[in-house]
């Protein structure tokens, strides 16, 4: 089971997750924004992405990210939206 | 070599009046294995405050959890180990037990919880499988072998706990609307069934009960536990979704009977928690088999094996097949734990090498720590 060790702040716009396996990954936040698997940014049925790109600011910056029991985490950016549940291992497919 | 041949070979020309050291304590101590952690116990730390008094040798063995199966076995090989040592005549051995937390001290965890080391829950994949008086015997099973224990009944349409335990003291509220649990033998006790009258219906909506049980982890004082238990409701819906996001839940503990219709459920509770990323400690059968009283034979009801076909299909182990035995159900409608009040009994026996099976995979789990966060939280500076 992978967990995160360590998390941080890499540089303005890049979040950086320590993996239990010592793989290191650095995401964009912008991306994890469009990235967002919640109900409203994806349809819960279809899997098709109700969110449109140009909706997003480049601008775009998380507030805070915490912690959601031992598999996932909430990211709640600054355009207001906190409702998307990023699973590890959602987490560890992106590139 | 034997354990005996090993030492001698070590003190080959010594003689006898020579006072012995702690090193050959140590020595003589370390073949015996701990079989969980597969390490001696002398380099897993077990061993503490050795002290040599002529040919008397008292020491400490520190365990992992007080409710360790194998408990007796350390002390009695430990005994022979340390008799065997030429010049000691007297072994003292106290046994002893710090449950190790499986999280980090560093975490956000909500302050309720900061003082619980362990958090297991107790499901099931459908009602009716006898999981809440599994829950309640674990606890008091527990608590029996020394530990600290809260048991959280957070079945919120059905609460059934208090039924099943007389509480001792009544909650309370303290400062900075804080709950303060119940306590029966020891035991801290939260339920929904606490806060509403018994044969009212908690009719809620899913966000409500939601909320209720944040609640229930994050206001109730629980204070330093070694487990905390939560009594889950059976299924797989909100609460459970709920009770697994809000808490970091160190493993779960499925409970069922032995039919393919309850194994069929119990499938999905553990795609669940795998899910949720919560280790499945282990599968906990009830009404297993039945014991007349004419015999000891074990009579069994329903097919035989479910259990043990669940454990080659997900590879969780089975920690103890429970009995029927009127004496448990009524025992449970009178508000008397059968594990208390009939400690000898088949059932009851059953019931604590279920809770030893229990603390023995917990202190396997803790033992294989990655280093992984159990919680944290960032803020993002612009």
């Amino acid at each position: 089971m992978i967990r995160v060790k360590d998390i941080s702040q890499k540089n303005d716009r890049t979040l950086s997750i320590l993996w239990t396996d010592n793989k290191v990954q650095n995401l964009d936040v912008v991306k994890l924004r469009l990235k967002c698997p919640c109900a409203g940014c994806i349809d819960e049925w279809t899997h098709k992405p109700i969110l449109k790109p140009e909706q997003i600011p480049e601008s775009v910056r998380p507030v805070s990210i915490e912690s959601v029991g031992s598999y996932a985490m909430k990211i709640a950016f600054n355009d207001g939206h906190s409702t998307g549940i990023y699973t590890y291992q959602m987490l560890r497919s992106l590139n | 070599m034997s354990i005996f041949e090993s030492v001698m070979e070590k003190f080959k020309g010594a003689p006898k009046s020579v006072a012995v050291s702690e090193q050959q304590i140590n020595a003589a101590l370390s073949v015996i294995i701990d079989p969980d952690l597969n390490k001696d116990i002398v380099s897993l730390g077990f061993v503490r405050n050795i002290e040599i008094t002529g040919t008397s040798v008292s020491l400490e063995i520190n365990l992992t959890t007080p409710a360790c199966p194998v408990k007796e076995t350390f002390r009695e090989k430990a005994e022979k180990a340390l008799l065997e040592i030429p010049g000691i005549e007297k072994a003292v051995i106290e046994m002893t037990a710090t449950t190790r937390s499986t999280k980090p001290d560093t975490d956000t965890r909500a302050p309720a919880l900061r003082g619980v080391k362990n958090i297991i829950a107790v499901a099931s994949g459908k009602g009716g499988v006898g999981k809440s008086t599994t829950a309640v015997n674990l606890a008091f099973a527990l608590r029996q072998t020394g530990a600290k224990v809260g048991l959280l009944d957070a079945d919120v349409y059905g609460p059934s706990i208090p039924k099943m335990i007389k509480i001792d003291t009544k909650a309370s509220v303290a400062e900075g609307n804080i709950i303060v649990p119940p306590e029966s033998d020891g035991i801290k006790l939260i339920s929904v069934g606490m806060f509403n009258d018994g044969d009212k219906a908690a009719i809620l909506r899913g966000p409500m009960a939601a909320g209720l049980i944040k609640q229930f982890l994050t206001q109730v004082a629980w204070g330093d536990l070694d487990y905390l238990i939560i009594d889950y409701p059976p299924g797989t819906g909100d609460i459970q979704l709920t009770l697994s996001q809000t808490a970091p839940i160190t493993g779960a503990v499925i409970v069922t009977t032995p039919q393919e219709v309850s194994l069929l459920d119990v499938r999905k509770a553990i795609s669940m928690f795998k899910t949720l990323k919560v280790p499945v400690l282990g599968v906990i059968e009830t009404m297993s088999y039945f014991i007349c009283d004419g015999c000891d034979k074990k009579h069994y009801l329903f097919n035989q094996g479910g259990g043990e076909r669940l454990v080659r299909e997900f590879g969780v182990p089975l920690l103890a097949g429970i009995p029927v035995d009127p004496m448990v159900s009524k025992g449970g409608d009178e508000g008397k734990p059968h594990v208390r009040d009939y400690p000898d009994s088949i059932t009851a026996k059953s019931y604590k090498e279920a809770a030893g099976a229990v603390a023995q995979q917990i202190a396997i789990l803790s033992s294989n720590d990655d280093g992984g966060l159990s919680s944290f939280s960032l803020t993002w500076k612009n």
